[in-house]
């Protein structure tokens, strides 16, 4: 049986067991802010969040990453390869919003004739257990992108919160594996799956924010020029907080930084985003995306009509962070609103004049 | 106190003027705050239809400092047909100590601007109400009396209004904007008469105890968690260079990376590019996104300024800010300083 019971005061021994070979990455409370860190013991665990602050996305994509480092020696160049690769890696009690920002993130980094390889090997070496959003916010709004807040299907293995124990469920083969690990695990009760259900159809019900992504591509691709634009960049200041904390946004800068007294050097990826006047600046000067307005676009655009067609799939997860920490509350819930009103407006217009 | 009984009549007044000074064509647009789409929020709006003044709001959540939006990096509002557009703004003290301050930068001309002033008795610390109220989902919030109200599913919470405002509201000398003795008409609303301000710093007491390594570790615990999405930059009224130092690439001066020294070198220099400009208004970090909070390093340096050059930003149009002017009698004994 795939389904197991595990008590909450068995979370220590469930850790012991796993951070021997897995580096144990979990949300922990850290001054008043929901973050994933890298554990120590099961002490800080906190699972009872509504969602991180940053994405765990920081974990196989940090702000900032030293992708390899060099000694100069003469005229040799001698490059030292990230050692840390190959180690095995747990993230645990992640949302399903934030799982299924992964499979996004691998579309990306896994695209064309040159993989982002340091972002795969991570990624492969990645274990998720993630946890239910029994209590989803109202900014949240996973299940208009086909998401739900119960969605297992990006785990590899997935519990719920019952109360005084979690139903623990092996969903990938990868989760299956570790399971047999845990031999002292309890086989979960008719009870258990019954109650796991109706929190499932509560949390659904919880969800209040129901966006039409339905056909936001087909209006976005011929309304790149329409003055929407203008009144959506209105209060934008242009910072980065909505794409840095976006599980899906992954634009990033490349920086090489030498230290020329003792000959060495490093290459530095840190995260980018298109909200920024850097972004796209071209060495001529000229900037295609000038102001606010394209930024604002380029962002939209980037989500809701490229991601689409390059992937086949919303590049949103619906997790509400831009919304709840936008600077100048510019909502994306009003945003899209805005857009599909575009179509709208058109067809009342077509009516009128007809 | 909270200013839920009297916002209506703010907000009235308010209104009425902003519909006045758009159906007299005084302005094309009234920048102005609206009512947030989550609680502990409110929304910067900018309003150019008659109809389409009761949009406007007041409250203690009105956290953004609207003179951003007049700085000329932000293009919107400037008409390719009209050139600048004649501006109506809501300003609370800071937000008009900000538009003295840009016009003594000569960064906006303050013939083209009208100030509407409003009373302001401080704004809601939101980052220190979520913090309080942890992993469970705000709904509501208001002032009412002395306290501020939070609720959500299941709870509801009082807090002292006195002690959930921003530190730099509780301490704040300028609750509406300074009036300009040669521009009487651009100020309408509440304005007041006010050439400077008597500031004891006591708050900064504690701070100033601490010994230098003390002190050293608060800005490093409080630096940390920066992602550097120049939230703060960019809400601030006064950091409106065409390129941020920290953005320079040609050479690149300081790294972009979140190493820690990284990070508090970005902050110090902006701190220090805002001695004797920053107004106090709180804004970097009411939208922080990450909970940081800076006024205890802007207000160090607002102390200093006060002291060695008394002078306070954005008082008076007149007077040349110290960083702006040069007098051999400067002093220089701070330099040395060793904490």
């Amino acid at each position: 049986m795939d389904q197991k019971i595990l008590m909450k005061n068995e979370i220590g021994k469930f850790y012991i067991e796993l951070a021997e070979d897995y580096n144990f990455y979990a949300p922990v409370n850290e001054k008043g802010i929901i973050t994933f860190k890298k554990v120590l013991n099961s002490g800080g665990i906190v699972l009872d969040y509504l969602n991180s602050k940053v994405p765990p996305k920081e974990i196989l994509f940090p702000k900032m990453e030293v992708l390899f480092e060099y000694k100069l020696d003469g005229k040799e160049v001698e490059i030292e390869d990230r050692k840390d690769l190959n180690e095995k890696n747990i993230i645990f009690g992640i949302r399903p919003c934030d799982a299924h920002s992964f499979i996004l993130l691998e579309n990306f980094f896994g695209l064309g004739d040159t993989p982002d390889e340091i972002f795969l090997k991570k990624r492969q070496n990645t274990t998720l257990i993630g946890i239910g959003c029994n209590t989803p916010r109202t900014t949240c709004f996973c299940t208009s992108i086909e998401g739900h807040p119960f969605n297992k299907v990006d785990f590899d293995i997935f519990l719920v919160d019952l109360g005084e124990k979690y139903l623990l469920e092996a969903v990938s083969d990868k989760g299956r594996e570790l399971v047999k690990k845990f031999s002292w695990l309890k086989d979960a009760k008719k009870d258990d799956l019954k109650q796991a259900e109706r929190l499932s159809k509560e949390a659904e019900e919880a969800i209040v924010t129901k966006l039409d992504l339905s056909h936001i591509d087909k209006v976005l691709d011929p309304n790149f020029d329409h003055p929407i634009w203008k009144e959506i960049s209105e209060i934008c200041v242009g910072c980065g907080t909505c794409s840095f904390l976006c599980p899906t946004c992954t634009c990033f800068d490349v920086i090489d930084e030498t230290n020329q007294y003792n000959n060495k050097g490093r290459r530095v990826r840190i995260w980018d985003t298109c909200q920024f006047c850097l972004y796209t600046l071209h060495t001529s000067g000229h900037n295609p995306r000038d102001s606010c307005i394209e930024r604002c676009r380029n962002r939209i655009m980037h989500k809701f009509s490229y991601y689409p067609e390059n992937y086949n799939v919303l590049g949103c997860v619906g997790c509400g962070r831009c919304v709840q920490l936008c600077p100048v509350n510019n909502d994306l819930r009003s945003i899209i609103q805005k857009i599909n009103q575009i179509e709208n407006k058109k067809k009342e217009a077509e009516k009128i004049s007809a | 106190m909270g200013i839920e009984t009297e916002n209506q009549i703010i907000e009235k007044d308010m209104r009425d003027l902003a519909l006045k000074l758009l159906t007299n064509h005084e302005v094309d647009v009234i920048i102005g705050y609206t009512k947030g789409t989550i609680p502990l929020s409110s929304s910067p709006i900018m309003i150019t239809k008659p109809e389409e003044v009761d949009k406007l709001v007041w409250n203690n959540l009105c956290y953004v400092n609207l003179a951003k939006y007049l700085v000329p990096r932000i293009p919107q509002l400037v008409d390719p047909e009209k050139g600048n557009l004649k501006i109506g703004i809501i300003a609370k003290g800071c937000v008009g100590r900000a538009l003295i301050h840009l016009a003594v930068e000569n960064q906006i001309d303050l013939e083209n601007i009208k100030i509407i002033g409003i009373p302001c008795n401080g704004i809601i610390n939101r980052k220190k109400i979520e913090k309080e109220v942890g992993e469970k989902e705000i709904l509501e919030v208001y002032a009412s009396g002395d306290n501020i109200i939070v609720k959500g599913k299941n709870f509801e919470q009082k807090y002292a209004f006195d002690q959930y405002i921003n530190e730099l509201c509780k301490v704040c000398k300028v609750k509406t904007p300074p009036s300009i003795p040669d521009l009487m008409n651009s100020c309408m609303g509440e304005c007041q008469e006010i050439s400077s301000v008597e500031d004891s710093f006591s708050d900064l007491d504690e701070f100033e105890a601490k010994s230098s390594k003390e002190k050293w570790d608060y800005i490093k615990t409080t630096l940390e968690t920066c992602t550097r999405c120049y939230a703060c930059r960019e809400a601030c009224p006064m950091c409106y260079c065409n390129l941020c130092f920290v953005d320079q690439n040609k050479p690149v001066w300081f790294s972009k990376t979140t190493d820690l020294p990284d990070i508090i070198v970005f902050h110090l220099i902006r701190a220090m590019h805002l001695a004797g400009r920053c107004v106090a208004c709180g804004a970097c970090s009411s939208v922080c996104p990450m909970g940081i909070d800076l006024n205890l390093i802007t207000r160090k340096l607002e102390k200093i300024v006060k002291e060695r050059y008394n002078f306070t930003s954005g008082l008076n149009k007149e007077k040349l800010p110290p960083m702006m002017s040069f007098s051999m009698k400067d002093t220089e004994d701070f330099m040395l300083e060793e904490d």
